[in-house]
């Protein structure tokens, strides 16, 4: 049951709500969508783009453009909103707000830690590195030789301090233990961003553990799938995957012992929530999972917008924008390519 | 006696005659396999086209799907290390085809050293010389020379499985099925280079002779 959210929401959230409702007003249409697909060269994008609410991010940007450019100053675009909202908002809200950032924040100390592996000089990782992942003590991670002293250096005052507990060891980081690192980071951040939703209570609670669910099952997908052929033992497959979720705990149990794609369809099958993704593809094919989970993901993110006085609207802006950013980076690499024929192969749809 | 020269001199225009006819059936095969290498060489380049703009649409699939972190140019391994394909030069002893064939060595292992090279079957060729090996890498030291075999050992499917592995391993070792079908359709770019290299250079020499007997037969 609901605690009045009715009551007290505005309080605090009312401005901050309808901020965000009007920016998700400015999200891209299909109509926006149909234009860029049409344009012959990232220039016309560009021009497409002027008339959106990423006109003033592009405007200044010389020919010729490159993809990486127009993703870029998308993605600037986002950062503006989210400092915006982040100044604005009280407690308990800025906490929830810096915790859709660890994600990225997880991503940027993983990039830094395999760049300087491989001997890449740490200006041009930091230049790489998502913008909303960004702290303090970023570039001190090119020192650190193992996890523990990455912990002990860097991560020990970074929100990420409490997710390492299980992963500091003396091993020396190569590729694997890299990925597992990875991983479990992102398995522990999961369980406690869940975990403090579930605090919240309300609608909020109730939203965002449908979200946060289906993104920790795409990830125990994601994860069978990518680790199939490889050195990655079961057991050690099974470790990376949440503990919450529809296939908590017996699809993973199932998951972890697939050896192929049509296995893993067959445990995703009996879950009534999944057969509508499973059921756009023929069997053996893969190709398009991933345009399927980001459907249904989207479809669940622009559910959460029903509903009025919880904080799943912002979460749900912020990746419904990020979804935006993936399609305008797609349909650039399609019109730089000159394959415009596979451009609707990604592009997910928002409204 | 008239009769005996009449004879010879018909037995000298039909070996002339016979000469004539050899030598136009040689340029006319000439000719058949400039045109065939020709056609051969106007596929490939059709073909590594294609092949290209599949992996490069792959991997722009993959950059979409696992994020644009985790692929990008600043994850590129500069540690030196040895190159896991590499190109051998051969040279024909052919006093007719005197030029160099290609031969691609790929996913050749780095622990096994020279023992477990991959080399394409129908394109294995040895002579007494011994293969001069070109390294591709610009990581490599200096060019080593395998010792002079018969014919290499092949190195099993999933020791190919690996190397293709342990290549794609600075994005992380949990990548994408995009990103494993990119690094495939690249692998078949460099192959079809390599085919591309070897019949441009039948179709020049073919060329050549075809061009020296039109002159010959204009002179």
């Amino acid at each position: 049951m609901y605690g009045f959210e009715a009551l007290t929401f505005n309080i605090h959230a009312g401005y901050l709500e309808a901020i965000v409702r009007g920016h998700r007003a400015g999200l891209l249409t299909a109509a926006d969508y149909n234009n860029l697909c049409q344009c012959e060269t990232l220039d016309d994008i560009k021009m497409h783009l002027s008339a959106t609410e990423y006109g003033s991010y592009l405007q200044n940007e010389p020919s010729p453009l490159h993809t990486t450019t127009i993703v870029e100053k998308c993605t600037l675009k986002l950062v503006d909103d989210y400092k915006h909202m982040l100044c604005q908002a009280t407690e308990p809200l800025s906490t929830f707000l810096e915790y859709i950032t660890y994600g990225h924040m997880i991503d940027n100390v993983v990039l830094i830690v395999t760049g300087t592996l491989h001997e890449r000089d740490v200006q041009e990782l930091l230049e790489k590195c998502h913008p909303l992942g960004m702290f303090d003590s970023i570039a001190t991670l090119a020192v650190a030789q193992n996890m523990r002293e990455l912990y002990r250096l860097v991560l020990v005052d970074t929100p990420l301090a409490p997710y390492f507990s299980e992963c500091i060891t003396s091993e020396d980081l190569d590729d694997m233990n890299i990925e597992i690192m990875r991983n479990t980071l992102y398995k522990a951040y999961l369980e406690d961003f869940y975990r403090f939703c579930q605090k919240l209570g309300g609608a909020t609670a109730e939203i965002m553990s449908d979200l946060l669910s289906f993104e920790a099952d795409r990830r125990a997908v994601n994860i069978t799938i990518n680790s199939i052929g490889t050195e990655l033992t079961r057991d050690d497959r099974k470790k990376l995957y949440s503990n919450f979720g529809l296939f908590y705990p017996y699809g993973h149990e199932e998951l972890a012992v697939c050896e192929d794609i049509d296995q893993v369809r067959g445990v995703m099958e009996k879950y009534p929530p999944y057969q509508s993704i499973f059921s756009k593809l023929s069997y053996g094919e893969s190709q398009m999972l991933d345009k399927a989970f980001y459907e249904e993901e989207v479809k669940r993110l622009c559910l959460a917008f029903e509903q009025q006085f919880h904080y799943g609207v912002f979460f749900a802006y912020m990746r419904l924008r990020e979804q935006e950013i993936r399609n305008l980076m797609w349909i650039s690499e399609c019109v730089a390519q000159n394959q415009k024929s596979r451009v609707h192969d990604s592009v997910v749809f928002i409204f | 006696m008239e009769e005996q020269d009449q004879m010879q001199s018909s037995i000298e225009v039909e070996e002339v005659e016979e000469q004539q006819r050899e030598g136009k059936r040689l340029e006319e095969e000439n000719v058949v396999r400039f045109l065939d290498s020709l056609d051969s060489y106007v596929t490939l380049l059709d073909s590594l086209s294609s092949t290209l703009r599949q992996g490069w649409l792959e991997l722009a699939s993959a950059r979409q799907s696992m994020g644009a972190s985790r692929i990008n140019g600043a994850l590129l391994d500069l540690k030196s290390h040895s190159a896991a394909t590499s190109l051998q030069v051969t040279h024909h002893d052919d006093e007719i085809l005197n030029q160099p064939h290609f031969t691609l060595c790929k996913w050749a292992s780095s622990k096994n050293g020279y023992g477990d090279e991959k080399l394409r079957e129908n394109k294995l060729q040895t002579n007494s010389d011994g293969p001069q090996l070109r390294h591709r890498s610009q990581f490599a030291g200096t060019p080593e020379k395998i010792p002079e075999t018969k014919g290499a050992p092949l190195i099993v499917d999933d020791q190919v499985q690996k190397e293709r592995t342990k290549s794609l391993s600075m994005f992380g070792t949990l990548v994408s099925p995009k990103l494993r079908a990119a690094q495939l359709s690249f692998e078949t770019a460099l192959e079809t280079l390599v085919e591309i290299a070897n019949v441009r250079l039948t179709m020049l020499s073919t060329s050549d002779q075809v061009r020296k007997e039109l002159e010959g037969t204009e002179g």
